[in-house]
């Protein structure tokens, strides 16, 4: 991949020219004796919203740069560069919170999209710790300034769907102004928490589909665990040796096709007759090993992943994959809006579901 | 003693750090005393006095106090907060230099405790004049506090008599109160660990012990372990002194869900007794299966469950509401093969949301995973089968 920083022209050079108007300051950790509060190598507020604008709308969208995988390494690092600089400032603010907003999007995206990369090329995790100190701090912005922040309600949805069945999180909402908390997203994201707190996969799963993309990649990383609720539950209630429950039907409340689901299903030891008839027995349900289930379906479903993502995206505008990223990174489709963008809704949902749960 | 001149003040103050009379230097620097109402001690530069009497860190301890009492009197807390701050340091510094003896604890309580309480006050005020970041001050006096547990929780060497591990437990407790406030309820458990781990546990006075296991409680609350929430709960309401009827009640907040969880409804006697009528309802509604009813509770209540943080706990309710719902739906049809749309019936006659025959199979076998019903479901013929014996166990004996 072309450096993004590198001068057009000199590509081919052995050793490329920088462009200074793409040059974007490295992540560089606190040493002793370094001093990083010089005040020439630190931007200003106004600075930094800039530069990230330039990373995500120029580099983490761009259609020609791949791997992602590069893309997001480099993104990443420039972005913990920037929250670096605010930290030293101490930056506040409608700029603040406007940085924070688009980083929160940009490592959200990244849980989803990168799900299941080798752990040198992505590492959840690290995304995860720094996804949820942007998070709160972005959080504490909202409760602590004055002015308005049109975008509230999307992140603070966004946070409880990440963040799902956390004590902390759902405490958080609830302490909401009750304004907010009715508003559709907040509602929805606290429908969904509350169907996980009372371990009812059936109806989570059924309202997630009413998510827009973004929400679901917050969510996408708690569908592991609300698929194998269901079937350990299941494999209780229906724990009877003459019963048969059929995969079609069980298909369906997973979200999944019949194949995937016969294969999760035996994933967790469960039974799938010849007649296409799951066998629930709570004796036989056993807990993959670690990595296992991950790995198996992650082999099977990629190139699927790859295409269908394709396709999809492709379809509305005829823009490529990662131009219709581009657009949910830059303005998350806000619920009120949300019917002009249904097509997201329809056409990745199945998609989102088939490949990561 | 109300009005005592300067001069004999630190006499005072001076016999009583050389007798080793800790409770009594302990009063002479507390904010619940009266001498910090005495003019004649409300000074602002009283260093060259107290240097002249006490040696040091005492003289620095003493003059940040006196100047804290000056601050306290002009109504500026963060004034007084930075002050007090100066009082800790410099009785940290003096108290370190006890080796093998512990005879300065109560005054340790005492500085500590009007730290905390100042930099509550401090915090209020600065948010009124819309400065300075949430739970700054809070956070600086915890690592304050932090520093003193330090100390005592590493005083190895004194036998048990003299050893400063008698402090801990007051500190974790005032700790507690600033991380429950703060909501950093993960740093309570390097605390609960080292109190867990030492051998003075059980000996504590039974007041530091009661505030100890309702924060305990309400920790394990937190994290979804209600066996040991009741416990430590029950523990602290079982212990808690009968006048303090309010620490009674707070403690009822907690312990009367808790308990709710694992079957045991309140009495309507109790509930009034300590004017917590807003659970009744509630109560209600769970032993009857009555679902719409507490989800009406529950929004009634709303804000006062919230603030109380309880409102998560309650919710879970819903499950042990279900499954008395279900009961009845037995109860009525006498048989033990009962049609899933008997369930559905009566979950659309409690007006649960857009519920499908999919949503009762999911109830239900949620239900028998968790031992609240005893029985199968067939999908093949749309049925729940339920045991013979006993379908629906009593709630105690489950979870």
């Amino acid at each position: 991949m072309a450096r993004p920083r590198q001068s057009t022209g000199t590509e081919r050079d052995r050793r490329p020219r920088g462009d200074p108007l793409r040059s974007v300051k490295e992540y560089s950790r606190p040493a002793a004796g370094k001093d990083s509060t010089n005040p020439n190598d630190l931007r200003p507020p106004a600075v930094l919203l800039k530069t990230v604008h330039y990373l995500i709308d120029d580099i983490a969208a761009s259609p020609s740069l791949h791997p992602w995988t590069e893309v997001y390494s480099f993104v990443f690092d420039r972005l913990r560069g920037v929250k670096q600089d605010m930290i030293i400032q101490r930056v506040s603010g409608l700029d603040c919170v406007a940085i924070l907003e688009r980083t929160v999007r940009f490592l959200i995206y990244a849980s989803y999209r990168l799900c299941g990369e080798p752990l040198r090329l992505y590492d959840p995790r690290i995304n995860d710790t720094h996804l949820q100190e942007n998070l709160s701090w972005l959080l504490d912005c909202y409760a602590t300034g004055t002015e308005p922040h049109p975008n509230q309600e999307e992140f603070q949805a966004l946070g409880l769907l990440y963040n799902l069945g956390s004590a902390r999180a759902t405490q958080h909402i609830m302490e909401l102004p009750e304004r907010l908390r009715s508003t559709p997203a907040i509602r929805l994201s606290l429908s969904i928490n509350r169907a996980f707190l009372d371990r009812n996969p059936v109806r989570l799963l059924r309202l997630a589909q009413r998510l827009n993309f973004l929400q679901c990649c917050a969510l996408h990383r708690h569908l592991v665990t609300c698929r194998r609720d269901l079937l350990l539950i299941f494999s209780h209630g229906y724990s009877s040796r003459n019963c048969r429950f059929p995969l079609d039907r069980l298909a369906q409340l997973l979200s999944l096709d019949a194949s995937l689901t016969a294969q999760l299903c035996q994933a967790y030891g469960l039974e799938v007759n010849q007649g296409n008839q799951v066998v629930f027995s709570k004796a036989a349900f056993t807990e993959p090993e670690q990595g296992e289930l991950h790995c198996k379906l992650y082999h099977n479903i990629v190139d699927e992943k790859q295409r269908d993502l394709t396709v999809y995206f492709r379809k509305p505008a005829g823009k490529s994959t990662v131009h219709q990223c581009s657009f949910i990174l830059i303005n998350a489709v806000p619920q009120k809006s949300f019917n002009k963008f249904c097509y997201l809704k329809e056409t990745l949902w199945p998609v989102i579901s088939l490949i990561n749960f | 003693m109300a009005h005592i001149t300067i001069n004999q003040y630190l006499q005072q103050v001076y016999e009583a750090i050389d007798n080793h009379e800790g409770s009594f230097c302990a009063e002479l620097l507390s904010f619940k005393h009266p001498h910090v109402a005495n003019p004649r001690l409300q000074l602002a530069s009283p260093e060259d006095k107290c240097q002249q009497v006490l040696e040091p860190p005492y003289d620095e301890m003493v003059a940040a106090h006196l100047r804290c009492t000056y601050a306290v009197a002009n109504h500026d807390f963060v004034e007084a907060y930075k002050f007090q701050t100066l009082v800790v340091q410099s009785f940290l510094r003096a108290f370190q230099s006890h080796k093998e003896e512990n005879w300065a604890l109560p005054v340790m309580f005492a500085v500590t405790l009007d730290l905390r309480i100042f930099a509550n006050n401090a915090e209020q005020q600065l948010q009124k004049k819309g400065k300075g970041q949430p739970s700054e001050m809070l956070e600086k006096a915890a690592e304050q506090l932090m520093s003193c547990f330090r100390v005592c929780a590493s005083d190895n060497r004194a036998g048990i008599e003299d050893s400063k591990k008698w402090g801990m437990m007051f500190l974790s407790n005032q700790l507690f109160k600033i991380y429950f406030k703060i909501n950093k309820l993960h740093l309570c458990k390097p605390l609960i660990r080292a109190i867990d781990s030492s051998n003075l546990k059980n000996d504590y006075s039974p007041a530091q012990k009661v505030t100890y296991k309702y924060y305990v409680g309400r920790k394990a609350m937190f994290d979804s372990d209600f066996k040991p929430a009741e416990e430590f709960l029950s523990y602290a309401f079982d212990h808690c002194h009968r006048s303090s009827q309010k620490n009674k009640r707070m403690i009822l907040i907690y312990l009367l869900p808790v308990k709710m969880l694992l079957g045991h409804m309140p009495t309507h006697q109790l509930l009034r007794k300590y004017d917590l009528m807003q659970f009744a309802d509630v109560t209600k509604a769970v032993s009857e299966g009555n679902l719409l009813l507490l989800n009406e509770a529950l929004s009634k209540h709303e804000t006062f469950f919230i603030r109380c943080g309880i409102f998560l706990i309650l919710e879970k309710l819903k499950i042990i509401t279900y499954r008395n719902l279900f009961k009845k739906v037995y109860l009525l049809l006498r048989t033990h093969q009962l049609p899933l749309d008997a369930f559905l019936v009566a979950l659309r006659m409690m007006q649960v949301e857009d519920v499908d025959i999919d949503e009762v199979q999911c109830i239900l076998a949620n239900l028998i995973y968790m031992g609240h019903i005893k029985g199968y479901i067939s999908h093949q013929h749309q049925k729940l089968v339920v045991s013979k014996q006993n379908p629906f166990p009593p709630l105690s004996s489950v979870s």
